[in-house]
């Protein structure tokens, strides 16, 4: 996800931000269960909203594995919606969305 | 509870999206090294300029390959509790790295020798840290 998020980053991550019914939105980040190893975390962004299911793509397009690798994700692998950095304090802020590339 | 142990996430997620396969075998190296071996006897056995030109080749090809391969096996494989266990450990993946390098210069059997004599030791350390059954698939799997 670089260079929005670098390794270190810590996050707040909002679990209610999602439940609304228009979201999540294109371009907000989301915290998600990796399809493939549901024990593993991920973090990207949403690059298109389907029925039940989100496309996400990493910031880092050259590098990432994302929904490009494993398809769209299902909605209830969503864990929430990371919105504010707290640490490294140099760093520190909101994190915003972006237009879909 | 020091404030920063306190104010740490309680979860890590990842954005990179490196997925490494986890499964590694000096085997690799040794079978790329095994090539340079043999190559380097049948260089000296030969008499055909334009055959020993194309050992030279294929030896250099294989020992750039047994390189890489020690280097996955140091970078990926091993961490840092199997260099606190073996503390020649760097020592010794540096030292079969630079001697890939060196069979690649060379014609001399001996340092062909060295070198795989080189990834034994890296393997054993595999074989000591518990590699193949932590990096292998299993029969059954």
């Amino acid at each position: 996800m670089a260079p929005t998020l670098l390794p270190g980053d810590w996050l707040l991550v909002d679990p209610k931000a999602l439940r609304s019914a228009s979201a999540p939105r294109v371009g907000e980040l989301v915290l998600h269960h990796d399809p493939r190893a549901p024990d593993r975390l991920l973090v990207k962004r949403v690059a298109a909203v389907e029925a039940g299911r989100l496309v996400v793509l990493g910031d880092a397009r050259d590098a990432s594995t994302d929904s490009r690798t494993f398809g769209p994700i299902d909605s209830p692998l969503v864990i929430g919606r990371p919105w504010f950095r707290y640490w490294p304090p140099g760093r520190l802020g909101r994190l915003r969305s972006l237009p879909a590339a | 509870m020091s404030l920063m142990s306190f104010l740490a996430p309680r979860r890590t997620a990842y954005g990179h999206c490196d997925i490494p396969c986890g499964v590694y075998d000096p085997a690799q190296a040794r079978i790329e090294a095994e090539s340079c071996y043999k190559i380097v006897q049948k260089y000296h056995d030969s008499s055909d300029e334009v055959f020993r030109q194309r050992c030279i080749l294929v030896k250099e090809e294989r020992a750039e390959l047994t390189k890489h391969h020690i280097d996955v096996l140091w970078h990926d494989y091993f961490k840092p509790e199997h260099v606190e266990k073996f503390p020649d450990l760097h020592d010794t993946c540096w030292k079969a790295s630079k001697q890939a390098s060196k069979v690649k210069q060379t014609v001399e059997l001996a340092e062909a020798k060295k070198l795989l004599e080189l990834i034994d030791k890296i393997d054993s350390m595999w074989k000591e840290t518990g590699g193949p059954a932590a990096t292998r698939l299993q029969p059954s799997a």
